[in-house]
């Protein structure tokens, strides 16, 4: 059976450190929804990998930085 | 509640308008005691015109709906910020109104519970006739299975919106 991974991620610390960037301007400049940014950063919606790497292109960080994956216990 | 959200509200309730106009028409009493018995082509052509009236309830509702979903955001805009210009206003219905990833996996998870239940109803129609029931009880069973699963997908993707997808 496969494990299960839980994907978390550090969107709201990456945005703080990014003067404060509001889910608003982060949603304009990688081309999706507010609503869409509030659903990754609550963890309620896993982007695509296209958008992943968007994300973390706005913050010119490594993907890793942005999203973080666990192995779940079971 | 987001564009989408509210949009799919929109369809929802234009879609209970027209299922109960359905029910009402078609399932009257006296409507039915003077249709001749087994006769299927009375009730295939009142489904035919309850689906053109679907159509257009559907399109005239969300019409309606954008018109007044940009006019709820050009006096929120207005609102917010006094010296806002036209082209302000209309960044602010764009930037509202962008469809992305997250939407168009909304709606296929969504469309699969649609599929669901016209699957069953299917299913159903068929074993109806089975257990001898007229094919006039398949037809609409066929139909209304079709209504719902429309219904259900919008209720789908509410929820989906709502618990995430």
């Amino acid at each position: 059976m496969p494990k299960k991974f839980e994907i978390s991620n550090n969107i709201r610390r990456l945005r703080f450190f990014a003067n404060e960037m509001t889910q608003q301007d982060l949603a304009e400049k990688v081309g999706v929804s507010r609503q869409t940014i509030i659903a990754i950063e609550s963890g309620k919606y896993s982007p695509s990998l296209e958008l992943a790497f968007r994300i973390a292109d706005v913050f010119g960080v490594g993907i890793g930085e942005v999203f973080q994956c666990e192995l779940k216990s079971e | 509640m987001s564009y989408q959200e509210t949009r799919t509200g929109a369809s929802i309730f234009s879609g209970i308008l027209v299922f109960a106009a359905y029910c009402l028409y078609a399932f009257n009493p006296t409507r039915m005691a003077a249709l001749p018995a087994g006769d299927l082509k009375p009730w295939a052509t009142t489904m035919l015109i309850f689906i053109a009236i679907g159509i257009g309830v559907a399109i005239v509702t969300q019409i309606l709906f954008h018109i007044l979903f940009s006019i709820f955001l050009a006096a929120r805009s207005k609102i917010e910020n006094e010296q806002s210009d036209d082209k302000d206003i209309k960044r602010a219905i764009d930037r509202e109104m962008v469809e992305d990833e997250r939407d168009r996996q909304i709606e296929l998870k969504s469309m699969r519970i649609g599929f669901i239940v016209a699957g069953v109803g299917f299913v159903s129609a068929l074993l109806a006739v089975v257990f001898g029931y007229s094919p006039v009880v398949m037809l609409n069973i066929f139909y209304l299975s079709f209504m719902a699963g429309s219904l259900l997908e919008g209720a789908g993707q509410l929820f989906y919106y709502r618990r995430g997808a």
